[in-house]
């Protein structure tokens, strides 16, 4: 029944990879390159939700907060840096991503301090199922990540922007002369990538503690979840997150804690080497 | 009304693709483009969607400039090619190909689609019942639901074509329509351009099945090394000695 306890774990931390790959793989299927700012764009998120919260003592505010303010962020990176260099190499935008990403930590520790930060939410008394404890705060991020997910999903694919971004996605030059203007399906996907990662900060800063440098060590597990789900898939994404939080959690007894983040690194050089376009991929997509 | 071509260059390096072609396609009209392989035919269609830009020359539409407009912008002005090859936008259906193309969406942006909902549903209503007319007038309703890329050759033309229907388009630039298809379809896919130009829609083709092509349009002009040799009614361009000497290799 331990290894139950570890599960449920693991699905909670899985939520966060999930939703993190997610808006790894977004990006790298419509704007073609690998986001490495996703894991800042989670520690904004995390400080946006803990400014939020302890302004006015709601997570719900505190993920209103994180939400609005990653997308505006992440919108603001694409508009300053990844516009301009849209027709670069997938290098050149990668590197100016990772310029980002120290950027964004930058303003973040001079702003925040580098000393550890914590959500002040009150302990309550988790529900018992036989062994397995689950705290109502878990059920609640839980609840969270779902819905980010429903919503995410149901934008891809019940409306009309969604529609344009996977066509996108799809074939970009087909999208321009058929008319589908590239400026918006960007802006889009900015603002969802961003707020997509704000959520997974806010939601990994309320599980751990927050610090200018924690999101940018969760983009490792992040990154590993987005290929092994089949890079620019984004369901494959979400199923790919929950698979490596509940590895992550369920080795733990077998590895140590110091050696579950060298897991994703295995599990990810083994994907590459073995089935490189992951579970639900579709190489093309990536080129 | 028509798509002014004027003193149009454009070369890939060293290569001078297209030589300053000068045409004047009548947007209502059917129009046919014939050539050797590398006369430039393809690169026109791409600068003249925007795809490529040329070096030199004007393209206007219907007395507009369409020269410092974007790809989309120029589909939304009224006039969308298609490929040689078929393009599609392939995991995704039938349907939703032909609804991604269909301008003016206030869904296309997060704003319009949270802020605007009641209308965003209302123009998903309009939008999809345009899809199932031009599906059916396609007939493609056997396919409407399945994802693009699993069409046959001909099934993927007929897609393109009404891909470029649902712009709303005055002129569309056909790039080889019949290659590859089998010749059921190809009669298929002719009513079906026949039919659309009866409702004013204009068509500008490519295409190397002369036999085909003579038998639509009217009109043809004749392209060899990037330069417009000749343009007229078929019969009297092909018998123009200059078009017997460069495309059909003087052969009487």
């Amino acid at each position: 029944m331990f290894y139950a306890q570890l599960l449920v774990n693991g699905l909670v931390q899985g939520l966060v990879i999930g939703l993190a790959a997610l808006s790894i793989t977004l990006v790298f299927g419509i704007a073609r390159f690998p986001n490495a700012a996703t894991g800042d764009f989670m520690t904004f998120g995390a400080y946006a939700a803990l400014s939020a919260h302890k302004a006015t003592g709601s997570i719900a505010m505190g993920g209103l907060a994180a939400i609005i303010a990653t997308g505006v962020i992440s919108l603001l990176a694409y508009l300053a840096v990844f516009r301009r260099l849209a027709e670069r190499s997938v290098v050149a935008l990668l590197v100016a991503s990772i310029g980002i990403a120290f950027f964004i930590r930058a303003v973040l520790g001079v702003a925040f301090g580098h000393s550890q930060q914590v959500f002040q939410v009150p302990l309550s008394r988790p529900y018992v199922f036989g062994s397995v404890r689950i705290t109502p705060l878990d059920l609640q991020l839980a609840a969270v990540a779902l819905a980010a997910l429903a919503l995410v999903f149901a934008i891809l694919y019940l409306t009309p922007i969604g529609r344009q971004m996977r066509a996108v996605a799809d074939n970009r030059d087909l999208a321009r002369v058929s008319g589908i203007r590239p400026d918006r399906v960007m802006i889009a996907l900015w603002l969802l990538a961003g707020s997509v990662a704000g959520v997974a900060g806010m939601m990994l800063g309320i599980k751990t503690i927050v610090t200018p440098e924690f999101g940018w060590e969760m983009l490792l597990p992040a990154f590993t979840a987005a290929i092994l789900g089949g890079i620019g898939s984004p369901v494959g994404a979400v199923v790919a997150g929950l698979l490596l939080g509940v590895v992550q959690e369920v080795s733990t007894p077998f590895v140590g804690f110091t050696y579950k983040i060298a897991l994703a690194f295995i599990i990810m050089l083994a994907v590459l080497l073995v089935r490189p376009r992951g579970l639900f991929g579709r190489l093309e997509g990536a080129r | 009304m028509s798509l002014e071509i004027h003193d149009i260059s454009k070369a890939f390096g060293g290569f001078r693709a297209l030589d300053g072609v000068r045409l004047t396609i009548e947007t209502g009209s059917l129009f046919g483009i014939i050539g050797p392989n590398g006369a430039g035919k393809s690169t026109l269609f791409s600068v003249v969607s925007g795809f490529a830009r040329a070096d030199e020359g004007q393209i206007r539409l219907d007395g507009q400039s369409l020269d410092s407009l974007s790809p989309p912008a120029r589909a939304r002005a009224g006039m969308v090619r298609t490929f040689q090859v078929p393009r599609e936008f392939r995991h995704l259906t039938v349907r939703e190909n032909l609804m991604a193309a269909a301008p003016k969406q206030t869904g296309e942006s997060l704003l319009g689609l949270f802020f605007r909902p009641g209308r965003v549903r209302e123009e998903e209503g309009a939008i999809a019942e345009r899809v199932n007319q031009t599906i059916r007038f396609l007939k493609l309703s056997a396919v409407a639901d399945q994802p693009s890329g699993k069409l046959s050759g001909g099934q993927k033309k007929l897609l393109e074509l009404g891909r470029a229907l649902m712009v709303e388009p005055r002129l569309i630039l056909l790039d080889e329509p019949f290659a590859g298809v089998n010749p059921v379809l190809i009669g298929e896919i002719m009513e079906r351009i026949t039919e659309l130009n009866t409702r004013g829609i204009g068509f500008a083709i490519i295409e190397h099945d002369l036999e085909a092509l003579t038998r639509l349009v009217p009109q043809l002009a004749v392209m060899d090394r990037g330069k417009v040799l000749a343009q007229g009614a078929p019969q009297a361009v092909l018998d123009d000695p200059l078009v017997r000497e460069a495309y059909l290799g003087g052969v009487s």
